[in-house]
């Protein structure tokens, strides 16, 4: 018994060590992460209006500008020709601008985004997932994604005007290497 | 600190280091106290596991958990600490907290920001609560074994007869010369100890009498039950062992469990209030709900379950309850709680009639559900296709069209109708569902409007018609789902604990010693509590064998007094 009397102290103390040790880690891990500047953008997969699906992964190596909006929300209905515009301006470029729509029947986006003249891709979330996934707290909320798939800025609330759209654009192409 | 020590005692035994009282035949060997005060019988004064001459790194971490006056410590520190996080709210009892910092300044002001930014808003998973706990554990684990072996050793190999010392320093001593012949008296005397339910072992003219030596064992179960009640509290932490989340339905409405792979759907929800007789007067004229039931199935999910891109969730039927409060809804250790209602009047689905306006006629029902509405319907011979939805029609400040909010408060729909005698483009009308005088205005105008652009000929209305063809929700109810696996374990723990506990409290570890030397009679007699019932025990027991004694005369420490 007295020779065993160490080997025993000690794995009663790795035990100890090892559960508590869990049980400590874990209090570090159980904040949830707010998505900010510098974040990886968090992965989807959607239809756009036709029904076709695209995930995240197929936007990267450009830069992409992902603006989440929905038909009940005034500023996102305001600031919609001027996304338009801004993509007219930057396609050629490279620039993906994306729209994801707060999880509205499909037949209400269409009818609006045609109404407006809203031509850019847009597609439809479904039951506020992925929405929750990007820690949405305000609509409309833009995201700017660098091709290498990290957000470089937010922006939360609207209407932006053309030239804010445009300024945070022109950050993105300064840090992004062009294709 | 412990200092270097001759431990042989002078009946020949080795003792190990820090023992108080000599292993073998009881004689003090630490002679720190006043000389004729009772003696110190804590542990029965064996040694400590971890006490050691040279303690190496082990033995110090060793003997930091193994120290009650440690384990005290951190038990302080730990109330102190939980005491704190119930200053204000903790931020888990909060259902939808998106930025709890901004939450606390403005709820709580500068007091709460501070207490916020300082973590003690999540007081107990922080990280120093958790390891006080840990640590707590620890200890009760080290201190437990490091008294409960050496105290086993030494109970179950006791010796019978006892140094003078250790018998005439116990807290019950006799001390007398015996009229009677030793050893006839020592049989009859161990016979009324045995007729107490002791324990007797004689050897010559010593005896040793001893009973309820179980009751000893009582802490440490105690400490075992504690462990197992740690250990499931910090397994609530796995992942899969605790849920507790919130879901709100309308009558008719399917959800998922957030973070499951269930679905749950509100078949019906009930609330029944106490009639006015029913209540006492200050009560009279309120609503007092006498019962809330939301008739619920459960559904596991199969396929899709997360899915965003357009396919719907594959869901087989597992479970269906009528949740009350006190009675979940409960599957495989997931249990679905009536949480709270709200008034919140909703349709779900209408069966309106195409009503043309010019014959008088009217076609259909067809069916429109609020949720997920088919793009096309067949009334008559005519044909609707749904051009447009809003939830909860509205008008934006440019005039058009618009939905509020998300929610079907007050739904409208576009139709484009085709058929027989109209135009190959058809005519469009707008149609609320709610039967309220303000959307019927609303939807006149609009359908005016609509015909006065050409849009339509205003041939057409829609019409419900009898009231069972509206199917609608009053209620939304909201359920707690909780899943909570270390539950049991959580009870056997505490179920434990109390064994140990009861053994410990209600029943005393006693011991009687005697011997007698040239018919001198010296007995000592210990017991762990309840010193009153030894003494009386121990009197009857002499009275009964021909020594007079009263129970109060056999006090020790009366006697040095």
């Amino acid at each position: 018994m007295k020779k065993h009397r160490k080997p025993i102290q000690y794995l009663i103390l790795a035990f100890a060590v090892l559960i508590g040790g869990y049980a400590i880690g874990r209090s570090f891990f159980t904040t949830q992460s707010v998505l900010k500047a510098g974040s990886e953008a968090p992965a989807f997969e959607l239809a756009d209006l036709s029904g076709q699906t695209h995930d995240l992964d197929s936007y990267k190596g450009k830069p992409l500008v992902l603006n989440f909006w929905g038909t009940f929300c005034p500023p996102c209905r305001d600031e919609m020709p001027a996304l338009q515009k801004e993509y007219d301006k930057w396609k050629d470029q490279g620039l993906q601008l994306v729209g994801i729509n707060l999880s509205e029947d499909r037949i209400s986006v269409q009818q609006f985004a045609a109404s407006v003249g809203a031509r850019f891709p847009i597609l439809l979330d479904r039951n506020k997932i992925t929405e929750k996934r990007y820690g949405l707290k305000e609509y409309p909320t833009t995201f700017f994604i660098s091709s290498d798939g990290h957000i470089q800025e937010i922006a939360i609330g609207g209407p932006m005007s053309e030239e804010d759209i445009d300024s945070h654009i022109k950050r993105l192409f300064e840090t992004s290497p062009k294709s | 600190m412990l200092q270097f020590q001759n431990t042989k005692c002078e009946c020949g035994h080795q003792n190990p280091t820090g023992t108080v009282l000599c292993e073998s035949c009881g004689k003090p060997l630490v002679e720190d106290l006043p000389l004729d005060s009772p003696l110190e019988m804590r542990y029965d004064g064996v040694a400590r596991r971890s006490q050691k001459a040279n303690p190496d790194l082990l033995d110090r971490v060793w003997n930091f958990f193994s120290s009650v006056k440690i384990a005290v410590w951190l038990i302080v520190i730990t109330l102190i600490g939980a005491s704190v996080g119930t200053i204000f709210p903790q931020e888990d009892t909060f259902i939808n907290l998106d930025d709890p910092a901004q939450y606390y300044k403005d709820t709580y002001g500068t007091w709460g920001y501070i207490y916020q930014s300082l973590g003690l808003a999540r007081t107990y998973e922080s990280w120093w609560f958790v390891g006080l706990l840990a640590m707590i554990g620890t200890s009760l684990v080290i201190c437990s074994l490091d008294r409960v072996l050496p105290l086993y050793r030494a109970l179950s190999k006791q010796q019978i007869r006892k140094h003078h010392a250790f018998l005439t320093r116990q807290q019950t001593v006799y001390i007398g010369q015996l009229e009677q012949e030793p050893a006839a008296w020592t049989s009859s005397f161990a016979n009324q100890l045995r007729r107490k339910r002791y324990r007797v072992t004689a050897e010559d003219t010593a005896l040793l009498a001893e009973k309820n030596r179980f009751s000893r064992w009582g802490p440490y179960i105690n400490h075992i039950g504690l462990i197992i009640f740690l250990l499931a509290v910090l397994a609530r932490g796995i992942p899969s062992w605790h849920l507790d989340e919130y879901v709100s339905m309308d009558e008719g409405q399917t959800k998922q469990i957030p973070n499951t792979n269930y679905f749950v759907k509100n078949d019906k929800f009930t609330v029944e209030f106490y009639k006015d007789e029913e209540l006492p007067p200050e009560l009279k004229g309120t609503n007092r709900a006498k019962l809330y039931r939301t008739e619920a199935t459960l559904y596991e999910c199969t396929a899709n379950c997360n899915d965003t891109t357009g396919k719907d969730p594959v869901l087989k039927e597992v479970a269906q309850h009528d949740i009350e409060v006190n009675s979940p809804l409960s599957y495989h250790g997931l249990d679905l709680y009536q949480y709270n209602y709200e008034p919140q009047a909703r349709l779900i689905s209408v069966r309106p009639m195409l009503v043309d306006s010019r014959t008088g006629k009217s076609y259909g029902p067809f069916d429109l559900p609020m949720n997920d509405p088919p793009l096309t319907y067949e009334a008559g011979p005519y044909t609707l296709k749904l051009s447009n939805v809003f939830p909860d029609f509205g008008l934006d400040d440019q005039n058009r069209p618009m939905t509020k909010t998300r929610d079907p408060n007050n739904p409208a729909f576009v139709f484009i109708v085709t058929g027989p005698g109209l135009s190959e483009d058809g005519e469009m009308y707008i149609y609320f569902p709610l039967p309220s005088g303000d959307d019927k205005t609303i939807q006149n105008q609009i359908n005016q409007s609509l015909q006065k652009a050409g849009s339509n000929s205003g041939r057409f209305t829609f019409e419900v018609g009898k009231m069972e063809n509206v199917s609608f929700s009053q209620y939304t109810t909201f359920l707690n789902v909780r899943v909570d696996r270390a539950m049991p374990f959580i009870w056997v723990g505490a179920g434990i604990s109390m064994i140990g506990l009861i053994m410990g409290f209600y029943w005393q570890h006693r011991r009687i010693w005697l011997r007698i030397e040239d018919g001198k009679l010296t007995l000592g007699a210990h017991t762990n509590k309840n010193t009153y019932g030894i003494r009386a025990e121990l009197a009857a027991a002499l009275n009964k064998t021909g020594v007079a004694v009263e129970p109060k005369a056999l006090d020790n420490r009366r006697n040095t007094r």
